[in-house]
């Protein structure tokens, strides 16, 4: 809106006859002589700073922190949130990274390819994913919910900062074969990025740090908390368990979480549980990070909210159905020199489960399903 | 007569700009900031690096050809004569060192302040510290490591020192591949410092450019401290991939001892 158009209503009529028949730079010095232009200087000086902020809106956005609360039943925070506070534009960045195929190397592979949020941002149906080129990969989706508890990360605990983790799919030649390089310069000319990378950091670089800092400001804020067990544990309203559910939950206490400890379900240690090797893939699991012939075939103990629809389990996908799950603790366990403990007592391999109690345990465990971060529109994509 | 005196003259004029010569250097302000160029000079043993085609033969009698040399310098500090130091901003002071290109093979540093400095300190790798921050303060060195090859896929993590080429031994009588990369393990950081004293002092001024020549014996990250057989670590004669497990610790306890300051420029 141009500044001649405000003052051109107060002038007079003759001023205004004048204006018709003068050139637009000549205009102005020919306002500049009147006697009237004091005040109308005095009304520009006044409006000037009105219409430049109208204009620069963006640049004086400050960008609001987010909320980060930790519920009452959870442990204890991991992630050094001080260091990388989510904000709200930091959060849009970081969704904005995460469902943009053009990290990857075929402009289609993001992040959301395999972690879809309906399935607690698992890849629905696929015992192991493909990636960049049809690529098979070797591991089943691990879910993205609060990550921020979490100290280690990847089945193997390849990635123990939550900063870095998302090296691990960007670089592999076999999920989403990504260059940084490359990524920085798609981002470097790109409107929306440049926009995003300047209201996000105080320094506004698209760097290699802001992106990945930005990533976590996204992951952290994906938080699983307001499941029905949520509710009970918490005397919420919606927290009533039916008697199979508690009893399934007395069952759980008693059998599963001296593994899966906390209202978390996970302890993030290591553990062999017992699955027979698939000769053909060999996964040693830790074994791999850490070379210690004490840590061959143990994997990560996972979370286990939302399994109802994260399957399939295991880190390779090889149970369909819980049932099968619990199948495999009761009778289904291979024995091998890395096996836990646990699950030898007695001379006896697995954990003693009923058919009833398998049945009670499932009811628990899906209580553990929170369709408010299932369908958080927050995380969406659209 | 006039022989004396001219002689007197030039005696004099001799004694004059001698004199004041040294005068000069008891006079001058040591103030201001300058620069350092570290050189990184790869050897093997006495000789000078030749990429690919030297064959460089250590003491188990094992012939490799090294076709790359990348290392991660960080963490610069330099040492006075008076006993203070000076630390090159941490976040400015992650380098790749890199013997294919001239660029790789010296680190110059800027603002540092002026004055005769003796000692040089320096880190091999990503010290923990800053790893364990995670994203913060990397800048975009994540992305110049991607891009010099000096980051792991398998794990998030950087490689500390990459050595590649191939060898034959004894027991290995056709050229295989071998591959060394250090950096951080699911049992062991392997980050190395590595203080050196100067042989001369390193002259810093507004107007010198001190260069301190690093002379970095690669014969040492087998044949060091700790004696590594790349025959014994091929598997299935695939190649000797050494990049976990724990040799990493003996490696990065040798390249310790890899470095020495061969001469000071002060120009």
């Amino acid at each position: 809106m141009s500044r001649y158009m405000l003052y051109l209503f107060c002038l007079p009529r003759q001023t205004k006859k004048d204006i018709a028949s003068i050139g637009a730079k000549r205009q102005l010095l020919y306002f500049l002589n009147q006697k009237i232009m004091l005040k109308i200087k005095i009304f520009l000086l006044l409006l000037l700073p009105l219409l430049w902020s109208c204009s620069d809106q963006d640049a004086e956005y400050v960008n609001i922190p987010l909320e980060f609360k930790v519920p009452s039943n959870f442990p204890a925070l991991a992630y050094n949130i001080a260091l990388n506070p989510p904000t709200e534009k930091g959060f849009e960045l970081g969704k904005k990274l995460f469902y943009d195929g053009r990290l990857a190397s075929d402009g289609v592979v993001s992040c959301g390819f395999c972690h879809i949020q309906a399935n607690a941002f698992t890849h629905h149906g696929h015992t192991v994913s493909h990636g960049v080129n049809d690529a098979q990969g070797t591991r089943n989706t691990p879910p993205i919910q609060n990550l921020a508890y979490q100290s280690i990360f990847m089945y193997d605990g390849a990635a123990d900062h939550l900063d870095l983790q998302p090296l691990i799919p960007l670089k592999s030649v076999i999920e989403m074969n990504g260059d940084l390089n490359a990524i920085l310069e798609m981002m470097k000319g790109d409107k929306e990025y440049q926009k995003l990378f300047a209201q996000a950091f105080d320094d506004g670089a698209i760097t290699t740090e802001n992106m990945l800092k930005a990533m976590s400001q996204f992951m952290v804020m994906i938080v699983s908390s307001n499941s029905k067990f949520d509710k009970y544990r918490r005397n919420e309203a919606g927290g009533t368990l039916t008697s199979d559910e508690l009893a399934g939950y007395d069952l759980f206490k008693s059998k599963c979480a001296s593994c899966h400890a906390t209202d978390l379900q996970t302890d993030n240690s290591f553990r062999n549980n017992g699955l027979a090797v698939n000769p053909f893939v060999n996964d040693v699991g830790r074994y791999k990070v850490t070379e210690l012939t004490t840590d061959y075939y143990k994997f990560k103990v996972p979370s286990l909210r939302n399994v109802e629809v994260s399957g399939p389990y295991m880190h390779d996908g090889r149970f369909g159905t819980l049932e099968g799950v619990l199948d495999h603790y009761a009778s289904g366990i291979e024995s091998s020199a890395t096996l836990d403990p646990i699950l030898k007592q007695n001379g006896k391999l697995g954990i003693t489960l009923s058919e009833t109690d398998k049945k009670q345990i499932i009811a628990f465990l899906k209580t553990l399903t929170d369709h408010q971060y299932l369908t958080d529109k927050r995380f969406s994509e659209y | 007569m006039k022989n004396t005196l001219y002689t007197a003259l030039a005696i004099v004029a001799l004694s004059l700009s001698l004199f004041s010569c040294s005068g000069d250097d008891n006079n001058e302000t040591v103030s201001g900031n300058g620069k350092i160029t570290l050189k990184f000079d790869n050897a093997f043993g006495a000789n000078d690096l030749i990429l690919d085609t030297q064959g460089n033969t250590t003491s188990n009698s094992e012939v490799l050809k090294i076709s790359l040399v990348k290392y991660i310098v960080s963490n610069v500090v330099f040492t006075k004569a008076d006993g203070t130091t000076f630390t090159y901003p941490k976040s400015k002071s992650y380098f790749i060192a890199d013997e294919s290109t001239a660029a790789g093979q010296q680190l110059q540093l800027t603002d540092i302040p002026a004055g005769d400095y003796v000692k040089v300190k320096f880190g091999i790798g990503v010290d923990e510290a800053q790893w364990k921050l995670g994203a913060s303060g990397q800048g975009d060195f994540l992305a110049q490591a991607d891009a010099a090859g000096m980051m792991w896929t398998w794990a998030a993590g950087y490689k500390f020192f990459a050595l590649e080429g191939t060898f034959t031994s004894p027991t290995v009588l056709t050229a295989t591949p071998f591959m060394i990369h250090t950096g951080k393990t699911g049992t062991d950081y392997n980050y190395t410092e590595v203080t050196l004293d100067l042989p001369t002092k390193a002259l810093v001024r507004s107007n010198i450019t001190p260069a301190v020549h690093i002379i970095t014996d690669l014969s040492k990250i087998i044949d060091g401290k700790n004696k590594i057989k790349l025959s014994d670590n091929n598997m299935g004669g695939m190649g000797a991939m050494i990049m976990s497990g724990a040799n990493l610790p003996l490696i990065t306890e040798n390249i310790n001892g890899m470095f020495r300051v061969d001469h000071v420029h002060n120009d």
